[in-house]
Parts: structure tokens; C-alpha cells; sequence
């Protein structure tokens, strides 16, 4: 069952006969630190549809830290008891390999939480060694062509490292999340329009998910009835969108620690779940969005580095936007970005020693 | 054309059961993927600041859905132009309370919270009350609302229902969504009757009485019932919390089926008022089996109801005559 790709257990059909009424194959997909508070915003969310669709069975397999085992058994427990006619099982443990077993999709949640007033480097070294023993276990147990996506902070590192000792999983298939960072990007500048959400599209979200990241709404665009107009125009305020808007967005992260006491769980989830959804399912023509990936050198980037990108998204596989016009004080931000993760990396390996 | 957004006010948006049910209502999951909708969220001034970091969220989600959000401790703004309240304020239970521990508590804001509603809320406006004591704090919200419909004002038992489909599925090895017509009557408490006399299966052969199928009248009458009755209270010492996802889970499909109608052929449990079906006392919150359709409820009639089921059903609904008893006692 689980040697078909995600994509062609997506779009089978059984060919012989008259199939309308039967179902698709379920997908089966892993979440790390699946008790911790994204876990139980995501679970339910996959149990739904929203990640892979409405039409889409899905199996989940829970993993977490045997401190969190009774906990993580009341998360299946509340699964079974909610009755989601779309999951077709649950699979808790805290052993890796049967949580890795057969997965076509991996959301590695699990890590050390930041708490407020941590920095993103101060969690590094705690989830190296973590990513480098996830990454054996996918590589051997995961099914062919499992696309992964790592959300535990440090994103960008921690999937650089798991990319690094799992050689076997093609690099492409190693993301991390910065959705939620370009979701952040458009709720902001939606707000700012006094337009609603969805009707603004292609802003870009380059590098780290950290606060170096680099909010750019040079490429962005509002949809109206009478066609596309260029953000930048719109806001008609470079100052704002080169200072207030980028540090509303790069900060978010902290704003809401603040506010709730806790790490953003509800759009970290949701935000999991579209980078998936469409990098599965692919992107609406004429809109991109950010995927942290494996740089090939686009734009300048240090190959090998998991930076992000704006992406479109076709037949299960993300390709790097080409050809967008950078100017300086893009270079600027985008090339610090990839310098503190180029020193990440450093300290990274340097944990690893 | 897209759809006029419809107003959703969630009560205690800012605590676990909301936080969880918030996202879900944006995404469509209680009304279909394609009706917008707006959310009112409401919760006590000590929760100003996380509630303001649940409308954040919400904002940085980018819905597409989601066409608004007001988040605000005052009840007049909150109720104003609702078409949907769900109840989820109140005091949690905690590890080792039975839900009467509660009732005082919840039986001064429901009093409240109903006048706010009926004097602010849309013109047919639905409501779910799902903080616990839940059929008591109905009762009392319809007491103190009255130019609100009594059958609009109804409360969740779909949990328990939910859960009592679960537990079928997980004892004949079947997937869920091939159980149904499970049936929760009464109080959502340890009273409740969680009852399959007339659930079935879908099977390659043809839909199957659950009862034959199991094949073991003593676990459905005794390890069933028992395992559905306290598992709130059994999710409550894993997590240490209370149920929240699935809480709200079955919020939405509670919501979802009152107004989008249920399936052809099957049925779901809802606490509503009593019309004295099945001999129950009329005027109580009481869970039956119901089907809904054009945006209305009606109690499924004519069911078999044998000896043990009888029992059962009288001593929910004497737990519940005495819950509105305590809480009218609260209220002098």
C-alpha cells in the first residue's frame, strides 16, 4: 500500500469498473510532538480535509516523548471520539519508527518550545540532536517519496539538519514553514487596504523563519473586479512597507506569545496545513506563495540552504518563482537573512561536535 | 455569487474549547465550505489580552472564509446581530468535580447572557449551549430569554453521541462513518443514556442492528454505557484538561446538521426542550434522537422503548428535574 507515491494515491482511480461511490486510498500522516498545542490544533484540522481535501481519508500517526504518552493517548482518544468520517485511523506512540512507518507526509511539530523572550538560536542546540535522530528514522521507515515539513523552531535549521542525515529523502521533499509568515503578510496587508484577506495574493516571505525574515510586497497584488493592481501602488507608502510592515510581520511571532501567554498554536496548524494542501494540490494559477526549500543558488542564495521561497506548486512538486526583479534594499535584507543561516548552520554543526 | 457571511458568536472564545472551535468555524466546517461567516467572540475581562491573541491568530490565519472578527468582553456587542450562539463560557470542570460542583456558578451568566442575547441577537437565532452543566444552563438561558423560541435553544449532547458511535466502531473493527443512529436521551452527565437499541452498520450485505452484530447484550448494557457516560471524565485524566477538540468538533456538526439537515435515513442526539415525547417531563433540556431538516429539529418518534431503556430514560430526566431545582435555588 504504501509504495505508491502520495501523488499517485491521490489521483488513482480504479479503472475497471464503476467507482464513483468508492473511496480514495487514505494517506497516511505523521505528526511530531503531536501532544503539544499545535498537535491538537493541527490533528483536528487533518481529520477534516483541510490539508489534503475533502474527499481525502487520511490516517494520522501521533508521535511524541514518553513523558507526553498519557496525554498523547487522550489526543487519540478525543479523535475517536469526534467521529471524523474522514480518519480512517490512529496510529499514538512514542516509538519513531512505527509513528515513521509507511508516512506519505511528515509535519515535524515536535521540538523545544520557545517561551517568551527566547530567541530562535536559544532552542537550537536542543533540537539538533533531536532532528539528526528523526532523520535516520524517516529516511528507513517513511514511504517512498514522503514529503516532509518541519514547523519546530529553528524551521529553517532544523530541516537542514534533518536533510543532512536523512541523504536518502530527495532534498526537494524536505520543506519547512513559512506560510504562516506569508499569511501573516497578507492578513497585514489586507488590513492596511481595509480589503479582505483573499483578495490580496503574491507577496513573498525570503529566508529565515526568524525575525530576519523578509516580508516583500514589491511583487504583490490585489485582486479587484476590474483586475489585478499592484500592492505597492495601493498602500502607495514605500516607508510603511519597508519598515512597519516588515517588522509587524517578522515580530508577529512575539506579538502573540504576548498576548496569549503561548506560542501561536491555531495559525502555526492552520498555516501546516495550506503548505501542504497546496504544495500537494498545487498552487491557483497566477498566485505563488512561501515555502521554506532547498536553495539551488535562485536569486543569489547559497545552494544547500533551506531558505524560503516564493513557489508555485504543480503535480506534487514546488518550483522556485524565476525572473522576479530584486531591488537593493531587497538584496540587503534577503542576503542578512541567508547570513544568520549561514551561521546557524555553523552553530548547528558546531552542537552537533 | 458568494453568500451573505452569517454572524457566529462564540462565548469563552478565549479558553481551550474555543481556541479549538474558532479555527474550525472559519474554515467552514460548521455551515460548508462555502458560507462565509463572521465571529463574535466574547470573553470575561480577565481574558481581554488572550482573546485579543485568539482574533490575532485568526487575522494571521488568512481565512478565506472568515469575513470578520469582533473579540470583546461586553455582551451587547457581542450578541448584536448573531445568527448562531455557541455557549462555551462558563466554569470548567476540573479533575475530579462532578458537573452539579458547577451549576452556581454558570446559573448567574446564563441568566445574564440570556437577556443580552434576546434583546441583541439576529431574529431566529440558534443557540448551543455546551459549558457544562449544559442542559441546566439551557434551561436557564430559555427561562431568561423568552421571546427566543424554546426550540431554538438547544444543547450539546452530539459528544456523547459521537463518542458512543466511536465506541462501536473501535468494538466491531469498522470504520465510524458506518455507525449510526446511536441515541444519547437525556442529561449530558453521568445520567445520560447512551442507547443502540436501534443503531445500525453499513456493511457489504446491507445495513446491520449494532445490537446483532455485537452480539453481547451485557457490554451494551453495562461497559458501553459506562465507558460513553464517564469518558469526559477518562479524557480529563489523560490530558488533564478537558475534552476540547472533540467538543468542538461535535459543536460544528451539532450546528451543521440543525441547519443543513441530516443525512436521509439517519438521526442525531441534540438536547432540546421537552414537548413530553416519550414521556418525559415536558420543559426540560432533554436529549432525544432527532433528525433536522430546513433548519429545524423534530424529535424522531414511535421508537421502541423496553424496560431497561425506560429506567434509564426516568432517571436522567429526575437528575435533570433536580438540576433545575438546585439551580433555581441558586437563583434566590
Amino acid at each position: 500500500m504504501s509504495s505508491l507515491s502520495l501523488f499517485q494515491r491521490i489521483v488513482i482511480r480504479c479503472g475497471l469498473t464503476s467507482c464513483r461511490s468508492m473511496e480514495k486510498q487514505p494517506v497516511k500522516i505523521m505528526v511530531t510532538g503531536a501532544a503539544g498545542q499545535i498537535g491538537y490544533a493541527l490533528v483536528p484540522m487533518i481529520a477534516r480535509g483541510v490539508m489534503l481535501g475533502s474527499d481525502q481519508p487520511v490516517i494520522l500517526h501521533l508521535l511524541d516523548i514518553p513523558p507526553a504518552a498519557e496525554a498523547l493517548n487522550g489526543v487519540k482518544m478525543e479523535l475517536i471520539d469526534a467521529a471524523f468520517p474522514l480518519l480512517k485511523g490512529v496510529v499514538a506512540t512514542t516509538n519513531v519508527e512505527e509513528a515513521c512507518g509507511g508516512v506519505n507526509i511528515a509535519i515535524m511539530v515536535g521540538g523545544f518550545p520557545r517561551q517568551e523572550g527566547m530567541e530562535r538560536k536559544d532552542v537550537m542546540s536542543k533540537n539538533v540532536s533531536i532532528y539528526k535522530a528523526q532523520a535516520s528514522a524517516l529516511e528507513q521507515y517513511a514511504a517512498a517519496d514522503c514529503k516532509v515539513l518541519v514547523v519546530a523552531n529553528p524551521a529553517n535549521t532544523n530541516a537542514l539538519i534533518l536533510k543532512e542525515f536523512a541523504p536518502s529523502i530527495p532534498a526537494k521533499n524536505i520543506t519547512c514553514l513559512t506560510r504562516l509568515d506569508h499569511n501573516r503578510a497578507l492578513g497585514r496587508i489586507a488590513q492596511r487596504l481595509n480589503i479582505h484577506v483573499s483578495d490580496v495574493k503574491n507577496v513573498i516571505i525570503w529566508g529565515n523563519h526568524s525575525s530576519t525574515q523578509y516580508p516583500d510586497a514589491n511583487h504583490a497584488a490585489v485582486i479587484t473586479q476590474a483586475g489585478e493592481n499592484s500592492v505597492k501602488e495601493l498602500v502607495a507608502d514605500d516607508k510603511w512597507l519597508h519598515d512597519e510592515f516588515i517588522s509587524f510581520v517578522q515580530q508577529r511571532g512575539a506579538a502573540i506569545i504576548k498576548a496569549r501567554k503561548l506560542s501561536s498554536a491555531l495559525s502555526a496548524a492552520s498555516a501546516a496545513c495550506d503548505h501542504i494542501h497546496d504544495w500537494v494540490l498545487g498552487t491557483p494559477k497566477g498566485t505563488w506563495t512561501s515555502m521554506g526549500v532547498c536553495s539551488d543558488g535562485s536569486y543569489g542564495v547559497s545552494p544547500g540552504l533551506i531558505y524560503s521561497f516564493p513557489v508555485t506548486c504543480n503535480k506534487g512538486d514546488w518550483s522556485i518563482v524565476q525572473g522576479l526583479r530584486i531591488d537593493e534594499p531587497s538584496r540587503a535584507r534577503m542576503d542578512a537573512t541567508a547570513k544568520e543561516l549561514i551561521e546557524e548552520k555553523t552553530l548547528a554543526y558546531s552542537c552537533l561536535d | 455569487m458568494a453568500k451573505d457571511p452569517v454572524r457566529v458568536l462564540v462565548t469563552g472564545a478565549a479558553g481551550q474549547i474555543g481556541y479549538a472551535l474558532v479555527p474550525m468555524i472559519a474554515r467552514g466546517v460548521m455551515l460548508g465550505p462555502d458560507q462565509p461567516v463572521i465571529l463574535h467572540m466574547l470573553d470575561i475581562p480577565p481574558a481581554a489580552e488572550a482573546l485579543n491573541g485568539v482574533r490575532m491568530e485568526l487575522v494571521d490565519a488568512a481565512f478565506p472564509l472568515l469575513k470578520g472578527v469582533v473579540a470583546t468582553t461586553d455582551a451587547v456587542e457581542a450578541c448584536t446581530g448573531v445568527n448562531i450562539a455557541v455557549m462555551v463560557g462558563g466554569f470548567p470542570r476540573k479533575e475530579g468535580m462532578e458537573r452539579k460542583d458547577v451549576m452556581s456558578k454558570n446559573v448567574s451568566i446564563y441568566k445574564s447572557q440570556a437577556s443580552a442575547l434576546e434583546a441583541y441577537a439576529a431574529p431566529n437565532c440558534k443557540v448551543l449551549v455546551v459549558a457544562n452543566p449544559a442542559n441546566t444552563n439551557a434551561l436557564i438561558l430559555k427561562e431568561f430569554a423568552p421571546s427566543i423560541p424554546a426550540k431554538n435553544i438547544t444543547c450539546l449532547t452530539r459528544l456523547d453521541h459521537n463518542r458512543a458511535l466511536g465506541q462501536i466502531s473501535e468494538r466491531l473493527n469498522v470504520q465510524v462513518s458506518d455507525v449510526k443512529n446511536a441515541i444519547i436521551w437525556g442529561n449530558h452527565s453521568s445520567t445520560q443514556y447512551p442507547d443502540v437499541s436501534h443503531a445500525t452498520v453499513k456493511t457489504p450485505s446491507g445495513e446491520k442492528p449494532v445490537r446483532q452484530l455485537v452480539s453481547d447484550d451485557d457490554w451494551l448494557k453495562g461497559e458501553f454505557i459506562t465507558t460513553v457516560q464517564q469518558r469526559g471524565a477518562a479524557i480529563i485524566k489523560a490530558r488533564k484538561l478537558s475534552s476540547a477538540l472533540s467538543a468542538a468538533s461535535s459543536a460544528c456538526d451539532h450546528i451543521r446538521d440543525w441547519v443543513l439537515g441530516t443525512p436521509e435515513g439517519t438521526w442525531v442526539s441534540m438536547g432540546v426542550y421537552s414537548d413530553g415525547s416519550y414521556n418525559v417531563p415536558a420543559g426540560l433540556i432533554y436529549s432525544f434522537p432527532v433528525t433536522c431538516n430546513a433548519g429545524e429539529w423534530t424529535i424522531v418518534q414511535g421508537l421502541s422503548i423496553d424496560e431497561f431503556s425506560r429506567k434509564k430514560l426516568d432517571a436522567t430526566a429526575e437528575e435533570l428535574s433536580e438540576e433545575k431545582a438546585l439551580a433555581y435555588s441558586c437563583l434566590s
